[in-house]
């Protein structure tokens, strides 16, 4: 099955095709919030570059975050208009499945991470390995990395983007040298065969209810404090 | 030539098909007020969510309501600018992909202008040149329409938007949001002189408005007659606030209209629907001489029918966009001078 996968949730976007296990291309590049700007034109070229065209393409992958909100937003949107104006069904794959995906040749537990941002905090879950393909084991994570450390108690393969703070810190913490890293991107090409995986086997999402994967609540809370205390100085002043 | 218009600047996901420029075939608006009622404003994150979940069910009720399939649509036209970041690149991103898969031509529009647009879907006979006033919870702009594409944008706020000192009065006084409505409804049962309250830059040459110092005023004179322990005459707070916002409207829009010679008024964007800007607006255009012009009720707030009427009038005149289309969030409406 010909799938096109996008992931957007990242500094860098990756757009990539797949026939079954078979990669047709695989491309990543610098968005430097340019992602919008960039995406329609960059899946354009890697259709091209892999010679084929959108009518094509039998399905569609959509890396879903954790990340970037605004990232995955553009992502989502495109891979589920690009699905609802060919007709053609899309699949939703987490972003921290792509990256343990991508370390699935590792026996020990693999623990992808992912920045969320302000304050040091980390989206993050274990996943192990089996056929060939890698199983979430337990729930999404999301806190600081000490916190994270106190939930490893075997050797563990760390994987992410920007991944040696990342080890420094755990390793220090853990007093041990069970700590393994790996750098690594989500790819648009994994997002495509682990889409191709679950659309061939019947599973593809809802189209147009296509919504990324938040681990994290909005900014409202955050609005309400500031219109309060702005009320309340209002009230005073 | 049958246009899909996409608008997603702040909290209104929605999606028209437009033919010629000029026959609505549908225009769906999904309203997210229920979402930021509580917070008493927009939360932009909560609307950029909002906007990816409802964004292809909007396209595709827009594309039944009108009778259509995606293969009849012929070009797609987006606010593109002017708006919420967060919220822009959703609609952005869904027309942009639409316009690849289905390879007709993109346009990226200008939030005001689409506002302009919504009087000549209305009221197809207005007249050109005229000077149109464009009044929400986001944008007071004041904006002289020599042609389609065509403007001269002669102010705009300098702090709050019209609407938005609306919005955070009612918020103020508990009333709920959004606030125009409630203090229109409130305001008819008021004394329009019980408060003598301030008109920012009424005497000013320029053409901006300031509407922050009217707010704050509004918000001592409650506070007054909190600290007396009088009761509440909330109906004479909201109508002579209303008052003092409509009368700075018109000062400066009838100026405007002196000033460029021009016999017509536009009044769109959601403050167009109050009753009582809509009566004084009417009331002195036969006094003056002038005619005023406002859209259908619907046509008001934020709709994706006029983003597809402006979209096509720049089609037309060769201005489509190539897939490189990004948002930009803060942008004065730009002069256009065409051929
Ligand atoms: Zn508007």
């Amino acid at each position: 099955m010909l799938v096109l996968g996008i992931d957007t949730s990242g500094y860098a976007n990756a757009i990539g095709v797949a026939d079954g296990e078979r990669v047709l291309a695989d491309f990543i590049f610098e968005t430097r919030n340019e992602s919008l700007a960039k995406i329609m034109l960059n899946i354009d070229s890697v259709l091209k570059d892999a010679g084929i065209g959108l009518g094509d393409i039998e399905g569609f992958g959509v890396g879903l975050g954790p990340g970037s909100w605004t990232g995955i937003r553009i992502g989502v949107t495109v891979g589920k208009m690009l699905a609802y104006s060919t007709g053609k069904p899309v699949k939703g794959i987490p972003t921290l499945e792509v990256l343990a995906y991508q370390a699935r040749d590792c026996h020990s537990l693999i623990c992808p991470i992912i920045d969320a941002g302000a304050g040091g905090t980390i989206y993050a879950a274990f996943y192990r390995r089996g056929n060939n393909t890698v199983h979430q084991a337990g729930d999404y994570y999301i806190g600081d990395l000490p916190d994270l450390a106190g939930m490893i108690a075997e050797p563990v393969v760390l994987v992410a983007t920007d991944v040696s703070k990342h080890q420094g810190v755990i390793g220090q913490l853990l007093k041990s040298n069970t700590v393994a890293a790996r750098e690594s991107m989500p790819g648009g090409a994994t997002v495509a065969l682990l889409a191709a995986a679950r659309l061939e086997n019947g599973e593809p999402d809802d189209t147009l209810a296509l919504a990324p994967l938040y681990l994290k609540e909005s900014t409202a809370r955050a609005f309400v404090n500031k219109y309060s205390k702005r009320a309340q100085a209002a009230q005073q002043g | 030539m049958l246009v899909l218009g996409i608008e997603t600047s702040c909290d209104e996901t929605s999606a028209a098909l437009v033919a010629d420029g000029k026959t609505v075939l549908s225009n769906i608006i999904a309203n997210q007020l229920e979402l930021h009622r509580k917070y008493g404003g927009v939360v932009p994150e909560i609307a950029a969510r909002r906007h990816t979940e409802l964004i292809g069910y909007v396209i595709n009720e827009a594309l039944d309501a009108g009778g259509k399939s995606l293969r009849d649509v012929e070009a797609v036209a987006v606010t593109a600018k002017q708006g919420l970041v967060g919220s822009l690149l959703v609609g952005a991103a869904a027309a942009k992909t639409l316009s690849y898969s289905l390879q007709v031509p993109l346009v990226g529009v200008h939030h005001i202008e689409g506002h302009i647009f919504a009087n000549l879907l209305s009221n197809p006979e207005i007249p050109l040149p005229h000077v149109c006033l464009t009044v929400s919870g986001g944008h007071t702009m004041l904006v002289y329409v020599r042609d389609y594409c065509q403007y001269e944008l002669l102010g705009g706020t300098v702090d709050d938007a019209a609407g938005e000192a609306f919005d955070k009065i009612a918020k103020f006084l508990d009333l709920g949001f959004p606030g125009g409505p409630v203090i229109d409804r409130l305001a008819t049962q008021g004394d329009r002189k019980a408060f003598a309250f301030p008109r920012p830059l009424l005497k000013a040459k320029a053409f901006y408005f300031s509407f922050s110092g009217l707010k704050t005023s509004v918000i001592n004179a409650f506070k007054g007659q909190l600290a007396s322990g009088e009761t509440l005459p909330l109906e004479d707070i909201a109508a002579s606030f209303q008052e003092a916002v409509v009368d700075v409207l018109l000062a400066k829009t009838l100026r405007a209209a002196r000033q460029y010679e021009v016999s017509t008024i536009g009044v769109t964007g959601g403050v167009s629907a109050n009753r009582r800007l809509r009566e004084v607006f009417a009331d002195a255009g036969n006094r003056e001489g002038i005619e005023v012009y406002f859209p259908a009720l619907s046509m008001c707030t934020d709709n994706a029918a006029m983003i597809a009427a402006a979209g096509h009038a720049r089609l037309m005149r060769g201005q489509a966009n190539d897939l490189s289309l990004d948002v930009i969030p803060n942008v004065p409406l730009e002069v256009q001078h065409v051929g």
